[in-house]
């Protein structure tokens, strides 16, 4: 599907890029990252790559991308 | 065709909309039910089908249509890193519905700190695809859960 295999690189940078990036943990539905600066993260990108929601806690942001976490997660960390 | 889901874990129903965690509270990844366990044991998979994803605390049973049901047993249990969570089946495994998943304590995860609450999730689902039970109904392990009309 067009558009699909540019989604790690667009949430990383909807994050803030690998520089904010302390650690991302999938956990079966969402993306939990912890970043540097956490007021940096882009929301309406992060919706815009098909994100169910994101939630916000300071530094550490819940990206809810559903059950290809995992996926998404291994694809990012290739980016780092 | 409509697929029936199987009860994981025995204990009683309720409302999505209880679970604290808004991910599920809000229906984010789909519409479901939560089942307040109240036993140690196996949980079983909800429908036949392959094992999608797989995490100590979590799991995803994709059936012969594309239908994913997702259990997640308790909430925020991820940091337990899978201490008490014993798996069964491996990720890509096909099982029939009710098969052992997974073996796991709710009572040690209330005593770790963590809700022990499962939601049990139709991926993806229209909100008015399921048949769900009323909350606070006793259910047994292995018994249907709810329907998912397509």
């Amino acid at each position: 599907m067009a558009g699909k295999d540019d989604r790690a690189e667009r949430i990383l940078a909807a994050l803030g890029g690998a520089d904010n990036i302390v650690e991302i943990e999938p956990c079966i539905t969402r993306l939990r990252c912890e970043l540097r600066d956490g007021s940096v993260v882009d929301e309406p990108a992060l919706k815009a790559t098909g994100a169910h929601g994101v939630l916000r806690s300071g530094a550490v942001v819940q990206v809810v991308v559903g059950p290809e976490a995992d996926t998404i997660a291994s694809d990012i960390e290739d980016l780092l | 065709m409509s697929l029936r889901v199987l009860s994981p874990v025995s204990g009683r129903t309720a409302a999505l909309a209880e679970v604290p965690d808004p991910v599920f509270a809000q229906s984010m990844v789909g519409p479901g039910i939560a089942v307040w366990p109240d036993t140690a044991g196996a949980a079983l998979a909800p429908v036949a089908g392959t094992v999608a994803t797989l995490h100590a605390h979590a799991f995803v049973v994709v059936g012969a249509d594309g239908q994913g049901v997702l259990v997640h047993l308790g909430i925020d249990t991820v940091q337990l890193k899978g201490e008490g969570f014993t798996l069964h089946v491996v990720k890509g495994e096909t099982v029939r519905a009710g098969q052992p998943i997974v073996d796991w304590d709710p009572v040690a995860v209330r005593a770790a700190g963590y809700s022990p609450i499962c939601p049990v999730v139709a991926l993806d689902a229209a909100a008015d695809a399921l048949d769900v039970p009323q909350p606070d109904i006793a259910i047994a392990a292995g018994d249907p859960l709810f329907t998912w009309r397509d």
